[in-house]
């Protein structure tokens, strides 16, 4: 390795912060140096990816500015200063201006300037401040990936703030004048601690043997923002039995008051050691603190609008979005230890998905967020449902309907024990904003809480008027909720109506609900038998029959997913409308009701169309989407009340023939097609296997004729 | 092999040195050692295991603190209770024209030059080691040395300096090879310290060391993160340093009160807290706590008579109530193997309902010291409203300290724990509380305990057998076989000769650890069972299946035996039908 030579990578700084362009071809950092030069701006941010995409890039001045960043700061920081560009807007000088307008006077009288304490240093010019930043792109490293190696190394790490001190003056320059000779002495400091000059070390003091009293300026000195901040690692990088490891993190300057306790953010810095000095290096002899001299801090984005994908996810999703069976195998994904439960985990899936908001132009707002509720028999696997649904949220609530907080599920006014004022505190809803709300034993609610729900679920905000705070707190959020039936257990001598003990305001809410019934059938019974046994044997769960996709791929196709806001295109509406309409005249002819059909329900078939839609990366509703919304309802109803339909006395394939044949008529036609048959069937919980069993028995009964290949009906007029 | 010619145990860092001293000539970089070993730890190894001198080596307690002297080898027995992170050290800096290290040690042996080029920074990590919580007194660790040195106690002054004059013999007969070795400063402080400080000072006294709990820092090198984990019990040998001077860090601290100095000198002061450069460490199984451990292989009769002996005592115990001696016993053998789904496979808590608090005065009491007889790890937990109300029972961060406040279930893989329900009475549980019995149950029937991080909790795996006793069925720790308790007497309390209890240790670790598998015929009949039992009775669930099979596994277990056989396994089902009966 030749020797560096710091003349020559002053250079390299100079001309790569002259001559680079951006993707507009606008010379960037020229711009903010003539911002800097105009007082506008103080940060000089050099952004290393700039650096990587510098068409001159030399890849070894790129390692030597990672390796050895600190030193790289202060030689782009002299670059800047030779570069810098005359001022072009008129500022107001402060007093710091006029202090160096009368010095630079004073350095050309000054002939004795030859001394290294007169001399001015460049630090208490300088308006600017540089900091060198890891490029946004690859995986921050974690903190126990730091080692001894990273030493003066520019790193990137994620983790969350525990700790923040005070911002406090850090002295920079320290600025003297002599009692003697007059003359101004300047020291630079660099560490923390310093030892302050006491005797005047001019040419002038020295041969007149004076020992000029130095007098220390405060207000000539250069001071920085300082602030001192504990990071700990995620509770997702911890390995396995180990504890989260922490790091000090230095910010100066402009880079004080970026964080605050509890948030989780990204950071690029120098890994430093600090020497310990005085009194302490003898006692701790050798050993060396650390610190992370922090460059840039970005605070980790949770939401799904602001997930950025990386360059390996990008290409990962463009393959899913490609493979036809996208839905099932994403909504397989899902908690893929929980067996079965298909339909409901589509669900789920959707549920993570949502629709666009909708916000008309009379300033109404219709929410695009799908609610779910799943009701079941005790040891169904709910909460597990919930809680994984939560893992792959990026935001994600999970609380109880006896949540433990006063707080509650909405908001609280409550007493600051410090400062005695009222302070509005967000309960969960408020805390899973733009995100998704798990509420687990959703019937044991309290009754305020239950109140206040109803406002959250269709108006998504949270009205709070107690104790002089009148304010609407906005809950965009998606409210998942599992609860038991009425006692305990589903009671199936009752109606569905008793065992689900939720008002119907309430329940209207939700788009889908799903019974989750524990039923008696011996396949059930073995299988879980079976499972058992091989847990106990193997000491590992069954494998799956396919490899579920990862969270973090889940996560990253849902937000690419929910950047879409799809629209239902003309030839649809009328296709719904039926639909709909359809599904009004049904519950108005059975005599016992069990549904509750109304605009909210239309609402909610086109929610879920448009969360299909999004699925496949369409900006169309298609039709298909329309009829897996129309199926999933009512499979869910079909969930609560399949037993009804079995006394009713009307089998499946029976009951497949007259939907057939309603349809038929209401076309007033005598064919139709295969497809259009399993559309039908499909929206009434049926399956293929069950129309292909009517279809045969219904032919043999010269019903219908079937076309031998397509299967396509003709009914035989009678 | 050179290796009988240094002093291992009182001047192990001559042995470090001297084989650095070798490797660097014959490799002229020391950046090549960092995260590496030179050679010294298999010389230390092949000294301790090979050579089987590792009950010589002095154990580090309470007790013994006060006479073993600094930087030579000692042995620590504890749990990791905290992980402070790493440590950047000098591990290799240039004394003119030589490399030296600092491997191994707390304070170098001349001023180094921070800034210098030739400087290596090592990293070590620090781990915060406590003796095991509950640790039963015969499981105590003693060694050869440490007995020899308790008993001699009255004479200890004489002794002392005897071992002194040892010791500066072994600094003149210092075997290194070059002379250069005896000028250098650290031979030559070494050799001044017990000259210059009077022979007091040499020894550390500890003014505030809890004689029973001597909590130790322990410094790890080189060896892979996954290998030490969070609660388990290694022991540790190594060098011990510590430094006598007094924090005297006031000054130092106030000049940057902002409160961010967390530094581990000055938490853990150094007279309070030994520092162990670790050069060997072990994971110890429930073996390495038997006294006198013959490591035999389970011959088939020593398993049965141990364990016919052990039912029988478990029985009259339990004042001759057969059916709950043996779900005792199946209690006592049970362990998690293994974490399927959020299941812990192979846990087997039991509740013994029935117990009014004045049965629970008779019962309680002998249980207990049965259980501390043959268990290494337990704790005996009395429930009521207000320990609910106060007591930590979850870890907790404390970020002012940056340590690990240590709570209650903060405990070493296979403790035992006795929660005595029966003085519970009625209250109100505040928010701690409420806390608390969450977390009681988390532990019951996941087998995880919550650490508390503040800004987020961490789940970490435990693994606890929980007994609880309790009038009724408890609710706040759900355990999987609930037991009512008939005794129909007082129940003895013989005396148990020492060797018949070390008999049942021994039998208690051997048959835990044994490896288990169902054939496939057997299968079959297990699943066929499952299966009828669950038509006939649509409450079973899959907790109860997964039940069943843990008894079958403990019950072959309990015989010595490895795989189930139809004989044990009606014996789970006839338990079973036992138990059920009792219920109703």
């Amino acid at each position: 390795m030749k020797p560096v030579r710091f003349e020559e990578e002053r250079n390299l700084a100079k001309d790569f912060l002259s001559n680079f362009a951006d993707a507009n071809g606008e010379s960037k950092y020229m711009n903010i140096l003539q911002d800097v030069a105009n007082h506008k701006t103080r940060s000089v941010q050099i952004d290393l990816e700039d650096l990587i995409n510098y068409k001159d890039l030399d890849e070894e001045f790129l390692r030597r500015v990672t390796e050895n960043t600190r030193r790289y700061i202060g030689i782009f920081a002299d670059a800047i200063d030779e570069v810098l560009p005359k001022p072009t807007e008129a500022f107001l000088d402060d007093d710091h201006d006029i202090l160096m307008t009368q010095r630079s006077e004073d350095a050309t009288e000054n002939v004795e300037g030859s001394d290294a304490n007169q001399k001015m240093p460049s630090e208490i010019k300088r308006y600017f401040e540089v900091y060198i930043r890891a490029p946004s792109k690859g995986r921050p490293s974690t903190l126990r990936e730091v080692k001894a190696s990273n030493i003066g190394q520019l790193v990137k790490i994620s983790g969350i703030v525990t700790r923040c001190s005070d911002v406090k003056p850090l002295m920079q320059v320290a600025v003297y004048t002599c009692e003697e000779c007059g003359f101004e002495i300047y020291q630079e400091v660099t560490a923390r601690v310093f030892m302050p000059l006491f005797e005047c070390p001019t040419k002038r003091c020295k041969t007149n043997n004076t020992k000029g009293n130095l007098i220390l300026q405060l207000r000539a000195s250069k001071f920085l923002k300082f602030q001192e901040a504990k990071i700990q690692e995620l509770a997702e990088h911890v390995p396995k039995g180990h504890i989260p490891r922490s790091m000090t993190v230095h910010f100066r300057g402009e880079l004080t008051r970026k964080v605050a306790p509890g948030d989780v953010v990204e950071l690029s810095g120098i890994f430093l050691p600090i020497p310990y000095t005085g009194f302490r290096a003898m006692r701790a002899g050798l050993v060396a603190d650390t610190y992370l001299e922090a460059m840039s801090v970005t605070h980790f984005k949770k939401k799904y609008e602001e997930y950025e994908l990386r360059g390996d996810e990008e290409e990962q999703i463009a393959r899913l979005a490609e493979d036809g069976d996208i839905y099932n195998k994403l909504a397989q994904s899902l908690a893929p230890e929980i067996y079965g439960h298909e339909d409901i985990k589509k669900a789920l899936l959707l549920l993570l998905v949502g629709a666009p908001h909708r916000k008309l132009k009379d300033g109404m707002k219709i929410r695009g967020d799908l609610h779910l509720c799943l009701m079941g028999d005790p040891g169904v696997a709910k909460s597990q449902l919930l809680k994984h649904i939560i893992n792959v949220a990026p935001r994600g609530v999970y609380t109880t309907g006896k949540g433990s907080s006063g707080v509650g599920l909405t908001a609280a006014v409550q007493k600051d024990p410090v400062t005695n004022e009222m302070v509005l505190e967000g309960g969960a809803l408020v805390l899973a904003d733009m995100g998704i709300c798990a509420i687990d034993e959703f019937d044991k609610m309290d009754e305020s809480d239950r109140t206040a729900i109803h406002e959250v679920m269709e108006q998504q905000t949270v009205s709070i008027a107690k104790a002089g705070i009148t304010t609407s707190l906005n809950a965009r959020t998606a409210v998942l909720a599992a609860a038991n039936p009425a006692w305990g257990r589903y009671d199936l001598r009752r109606t569905p109506a008793e065992n689900i003990n939720l008002p119907p305001a309430l329940l209207s809410r939700f788009d889908l609900l799903w019974l989750i019934l524990d039923r008696a059938d011996m396949d059930s019974d073995l299988e879980m038998a079976r499972h058992v046994v091989y847990v106990h044997q193997n000491k590992e769960s069954p494998a799956l029959g396919f490899t579920p996709l990862e969270p973090s791929v889940l996560r990253a196709y849902i937000s690419a997913a929910r950047r879409l806001s799809p629209y239902v295109p003309k030839e649809l509406e009328e296709y719904i409308a039926t639909a709909y309409s359809g599904m009004r005249q049904e519950e108005a002819k059975s005599n016992t009701p069990h549904s509750y059909t109304t605009v909210r329900t239309l609402l909610s078939i086109l929610r879920i169309s448009a969360a299909l839609a999004r699925l496949r990366f369409s900006g169309i509703v298609a039709q298909s989407d329309v009829d897996e919304a129309l199926r999933l309802m009512q499979m869910s109803k079909f969930s609560l009340y399949s037993d009804d339909l079995k006394k009713s006395g009307l089998d499946a394939i029976s009951d497949i023939y007259s939907i057939l044949r309603d349809e038929a008529a209401r076309a007033n036609k005598m064919d139709v097609s295969y497809a259009h048959a399993l559309n039908w069937i499909s929206r009434k919980g049926y399956s293929e296997a069950q129309l292909k069993e009517c279809l045969e028995e219904y032919a043999s009964l010269n019903v219908w004729q079937i076309h031998p290949h397509t299967f396509d009906i003709r009914f035989i007029d009678a | 092999m050179v290796g009988p010619m240094y002093d291992f145990l009182a001047n192990p860092l001559g042995a470090v040195r001297s084989t650095f001293d070798k490797a660097i000539g014959s490799e002229s970089d020391p950046s090549s050692f960092d995260g590496k070993d030179w050679g010294a730890v298999d010389l230390f190894r092949h000294f301790l295991f090979d050579q089987a001198r590792l009950s010589q080596v002095p154990i580090l307690n309470g007790a013994t603190i006060n006479w073993i002297k600094p930087n030579t080898l000692v042995r620590f027995r504890g749990m990791i209770q905290d992980m402070l992170g790493n440590e950047l050290y000098v591990g290799a800096y240039k004394d003119g024209s030589a490399w030296r290290t600092n491997k191994f040690m707390d304070i170098s042996q001349c001023p180094v030059e921070f800034n210098s080029p030739d400087m290596r920074l090592w990293e070590r990590r620090l781990l915060y080691c406590v003796p095991v919580p509950g640790l039963s007194s015969w499981a105590e660790s003693t060694s050869d040395v440490a007995v020899n040195m308790c008993m001699d106690s009255t004479s200890e002054q004489r002794d002392k300096r005897r071992r002194m004059d040892i010791e500066v013999v072994d600094h003149n007969d210092f075997p290194v090879s070059g002379d250069e070795f005896e000028f250098s400063p650290s031979a030559k402080r070494m050799k001044e310290d017990p000259k210059n400080e009077g022979p007091c000072s040499s020894h550390v006294i500890l003014p505030d060391v809890d004689r029973d709990s001597l909590p130790c820092l322990v410094k790890i090198y080189d060896s892979p993160e996954s290998e030490l984990k969070l609660n388990d019990v290694f022991e540790f040998v190594g060098v011990l340093t510590f430094d006598s001077e007094l924090p005297s860090e006031k000054v130092d601290q106030d000049e940057f009160s902002n409160g961010l100095c967390d530094d581990v000198s000055v938490n853990l002061p150094s007279n309070k807290v030994p520092r162990l450069h670790c050069v060997i460490h072990r994971k110890l199984t429930g073996y390495d706590f038997l006294q006198n451990s013959p490591p035999t292989e389970p011959k088939p009769h020593l398993v049965k008579e141990a364990r016919e002996a052990l039912l029988r005592h478990l029985t009259s115990i339990l004042g001759n109530d057969g059916v709950a001696a043996h779900f005792m016993l199946l209690h006592l053998l049970s362990r998690v193997h293994a974490r399927a789904d959020n299941v812990a496979v192979g846990k087997l808590s039991l509740n013994l309902t029935c117990i009014s608090k004045e049965i629970a005065s008779v019962f309680g009491t002998k249980l207990n010291i049965v259980i501390k007889n043959l268990l290494p790890f337990t704790k005996c937990i009395p429930l009521t409203v207000e320990y609910l109300n106060t007591v930590f029972l979850a870890p907790k961060k404390d970020y002012q300290i940056n340590r690990l406040i240590p709570g209650v279930l903060q405990l070493a893989e296979g403790s035992h724990l006795i929660f005595d329900e029966t003085c519970l009475e009625t209250g109100t549980l505040d928010s701690v509380g409420i806390e608390n019995t969450r977390l009681l149950k988390a532990l019951a029937e996941l087998q995880k305990v919550e650490y508390d991080f503040q800004y987020y909790k961490m789940e970490m795996m435990a693994d606890v057998q929980i007994l609880v006793l309790s009038e009724g069925k408890s609710n706040i720790l759900p355990a999987d076989i609930i037991m009512p308790f008939q005794p129909s007497s007082s129940g003895s309390s013989d005396a148990v000769p020492a060797e018949v209890l070390e008999a049942w240790r021994w039998y208690l670790a051997t048959v835990r650890s044994m490896p288990h598998t169902i054939e496939s015929d057997m299968q079959k009949v297990v699943e066929n069972d499952l299966v009828t039992a669950r038509q006939a009775d649509r409450s079973l669930g899959s907790q109860d299946f997964s039940r069943w099979l843990t008894m079958g596994r403990l019950i072959s277990a309990s015989f010595g035996e490895t795989s189930l056989s139809l004989e044990h396994w009606q014996m789970v089902k006839e338990l079973e039908r036992l138990r059920i009966d009792r219920l109703k």
